[in-house]
């Protein structure tokens, strides 16, 4: 168990910068993701944690001590690889048991396997230890390998998307296997994925990466109701989130978006009124979720008119996406709607729950309600 | 007019391997394909679905002639095309990797087979304004493929497909190449684009998502078997097997193994290491009886956190996730973990004691020893 701080770091391949003055703290203890999307400099940045990778500048501190010239071995960290990377000839015992066979980190045999009995008692394989790997389960040797970085009680445990090769369903069910057995690790961990349910799921606190910088550093719910920006904003959620061009009018005193050339105006929520009127914007990006949308065949006065551009039915929903005035908007609809390509569709948007991003640089402005969607919100209470 | 019939379709590989010294007799391997029967009519968009290895690229590269067909008839409206060679079929290819030539512009690629076909100019020029809207490629028709996005290379490539009007339009996972989301904004061209060509089409894919959203009817395949045929809500409605149910929807379905057991005259579903009881639907009452097992199958949006006290059992939880768009409880049922996808506002949390309800209308059954679906009469 140990905190872990990154000081400015920055690390060039060449001319490429892959890391770009990174700072962060890890708390002791905290389950951290590192989330971005391919080459947004993740994995680099794991690694120098791991000390496989050195830092041109920058420091990097294990418990406030400066470790950046300390061998990887000598930092007391361990990685799960993708592959759990098991030895194949050796029990699940023996290959628990093997880092402290190691020569650095020699103990006894008793020792060992009160070791082994703690660790594979908490990840429940205390009745395997006699299998092989080949004798396991997708979901058991992934335990057996947590388990082997474990034993030996590291600092710090770092894991590079460990779910990323397997199918669909596999991963969705080894996410929850992970999620279960999560509380039990009790160990500081930096999780590294590009799969924006794994690190809603499993984080206490997220950094989003992008082209070696940290977009957003902050939890789930701060990511998914107040993004830093368009590029977080568009990172989590399925279908991906609705940003348009709106500009703001007052109507009879109460602030609104015109947006999609329409006549229909978009009400402002008050409180996010007053931000925007204080922050001389006339233009803005407005940001609404395919959740927040709801639609009818029939004609309503006073909601957007638009066609219907596809519609996909996915199973337990349909994802409609509506042109209007030659904008997209994906919005999810009940499994049995049915509609065909070009139809007239009506749509009102819940503008409550709008995000307001300043129209040039794509940085966060406003949202309603944003303190209670954060904190009070359905599930932000922390679990246990 | 092209209507697409596959008549008692089988294939079967050799393997050919021969040895320095001595001609090895050919070996007979498994049937890829096994008694395949289907029809697609003209203009319908048929997807075919299944993990790796069920045979479904195998049953494309036999519609388009790069695969002999062992036994059965292909037809193409009145025409058995088993024995016509691939360029006589007039079929439209587009694979997973593009295959563009890439000295050629945009422009000439598209152009290529027409140029081959020795086609006017003018034709050519006609049939590539046509297409070239309709896949978003008018801009690139100057570029070269190494200065394209893989999600314009593969706009080339099937528009290159589609630009002689083929009457079959075969597509082998255009998808799978290109990252997540331009790979549902590619999705939402090709549906596009078959509305406005209404060129029969058939997509081979792994991905049910991808199926789902693009075909009109869906093929399932494992081992070279269909296992079911249908629209994309009928087969995530009544699947006809085990295998369909896991296969179809995200979250997958939760399929639990049952033993159903009496207790004061009521029937409940049982489950092994797991206080969990279910009621068994009237619906199922005719065909269940006390001892008999059963898979139980339900999707994770058709269970939820009882509102009111059951004589159900209570069951601790042992995930809460909260995605944003949506919270996601899972219990433990014995080893396995069962989803759900809850629609209400509370928070849960890890431990608490819970009811279940099950939406009794939505619940599937199969049988543990076959994986058939048990029909409620």
């Amino acid at each position: 168990m140990a905190s872990i701080a990154l000081e400015n770091i920055t690390k060039a391949f060449g001319k490429i910068n892959a890391l770009d003055d990174v700072s962060l703290e890890v708390k002791d203890n905290e389950f951290f993701v590192l989330f971005g999307p391919a080459g947004a400099g993740k994995t680099t940045l794991l690694k120098t944690i791991a000390g496989v990778e050195f830092p041109q500048k920058g420091l990097v501190k294990i418990d406030g001590e400066i470790v950046n010239h300390k061998e990887p071995m000598h930092r007391n960290i361990s990685m799960v690889f993708e592959s759990y990377a098991l030895y194949p000839h050796m029990t699940v015992y023996d290959n628990i048991a093997s880092p402290m066979r190691s020569k650095l980190y020699k103990k006894d045999e008793a020792h060992i396997r009160r070791q082994v009995e703690r660790v594979t008692k908490m990840m429940q394989i205390d009745h395997l230890w006699e299998r092989r790997p080949s004798q396991l389960s997708n979901g058991q040797r992934q335990r057996v390998a947590i388990g082997r970085c474990l034993v030996r009680e590291p600092n710090a445990f770092l894991m590079d998307e460990p779910l990323a090769h397997l199918d669909a369903k596999l991963r969705h069910h080894m996410r929850g296997e992970l999620k279960e057995m999560q509380s039990s690790f009790d160990t500081t961990t930096i999780y590294v994925t590009h799969d924006y349910m794994e690190a809603m799921s499993l984080a206490d606190r997220i950094a989003v990466l992008n082209l070696g910088k940290i977009e957003q550093l902050g939890t789930p719910m701060e990511m998914y109701y107040t993004p830093n920006n368009e590029f977080v904003a568009r990172l989590f959620g399925e279908p991906e989130i609705n940003i348009f061009d709106g500009e703001l009018t007052e109507r009879s005193g109460e602030l609104a978006v015109r947006a999609f050339g329409q006549a229909a105006l978009l009400p402002v929520a008050p409180d996010a009124a007053k931000v925007l009127r204080g922050g001389e914007h006339r233009k803005v990006r407005v940001g609404i979720r395919g959740n927040d949308i709801s639609f009818s065949f029939d004609e309503v006065p006073g909601w957007l008119r638009g066609s219907v551009y596809v519609n996909e039915p996915i199973g337990n929903k349909v994802i409609l996406v509506a042109d209007v005035g030659g904008v997209r908007l994906s919005l999810v609809v009940p499994n049995d709607t049915r509609a065909k390509i070009d139809q007239p569709v009506f749509l009102s948007l819940n503008m409550q729950h709008a995000i307001f991003f300043c129209a040039e640089k794509g940085t966060y402005i406003v949202r309603s309600n944003a303190a209670q969607h954060v904190s009070d919100a359905p599930g932000t209470k922390e679990e246990g | 007019m092209a209507e697409l019939v596959l008549r008692n379709v089988y294939k079967q590989y050799e393997n050919t391997e021969k040895s320095w010294f001595r001609k090895k007799k050919a070996q007979k391997l498994d049937f890829a394909v096994k008694n395949l029967s289907f029809s697609c009519n003209d203009g319908e968009f048929i997807g075919i679905l299944g993990p790796s290895g069920c045979g479904k690229t195998t049953t494309l590269r036999m519609l388009a002639g790069l695969e002999t067909v062992t036994d059965g008839d292909i037809y193409i409206g009145e025409t058995r095309i088993n024995n016509l060679l691939p360029k006589d079929r007039n079929i439209g290819l587009a694979f997973e990797d593009y295959a563009l030539y890439p000295p050629l512009t945009v422009y000439d690629n598209l152009a290529f087979n027409m140029r081959a076909k020795k086609m006017s100019n003018e034709e050519i020029q006609k049939a590539i304004d046509y297409v070239a809207p309709l896949l978003k490629v008018d801009d690139l028709l100057d570029q070269k493929p190494p200065s394209l996005s893989g999600g314009q290379k593969q706009r080339v490539n099937i528009a290159r497909a589609i630009v002689r009007r083929p009457k079959l339009l075969l597509l082998d996972e255009p998808l799978s190449h290109l990252d997540g989301k331009m790979r549902q904004g590619m999705r939402h061209e090709i549906k596009r684009m078959h509305h406005e060509i209404k060129c029969t089409t058939i997509i081979v894919t792994h991905d049910q998502m991808e199926a789902m959203s693009l075909a009109d009817r869906i093929l399932i395949m494992k081992d070279g078997e269909l296992q079911q045929m249908g629209t994309p809500m009928e087969v995530y409605d009544n699947p006809e097997n085990e295998f369909v149910a896991g296969f179809i929807g995200e979250p997958p379905m939760n399929l639990l193994p049952s033993v159903i057991q009496k207790e004061e005259g009521t029937l409940f579903f049982t489950f092994e290491n797991s206080p969990l009881r279910v009621e068994v639907p009237k619906r199922y009452l005719g065909i269940l009886e006390s001892g008999k097992k059963v898979t139980l199958g339900v999707r994770p949006m058709d269970v939820m956190v009882a509102k009111q006290t059951t004589a159900g059992s209570y069951i601790p939880i042992a995930i809460y996730e909260n995605l944003g768009d949506e919270r996601r409880i899972s219990v433990r049922v014995g080893d396995s973990l069962m989803n759900m996808i809850t629609t209400d506002n509370v928070v849960y949390e890890r431990g608490q004691e819970v009811q279940l309800e099950f939406y009794a209308e939505r619940t599937h059954l199969f049988d543990p020893e076959t994986g058939k679906r048990i029909r409620a009469n």
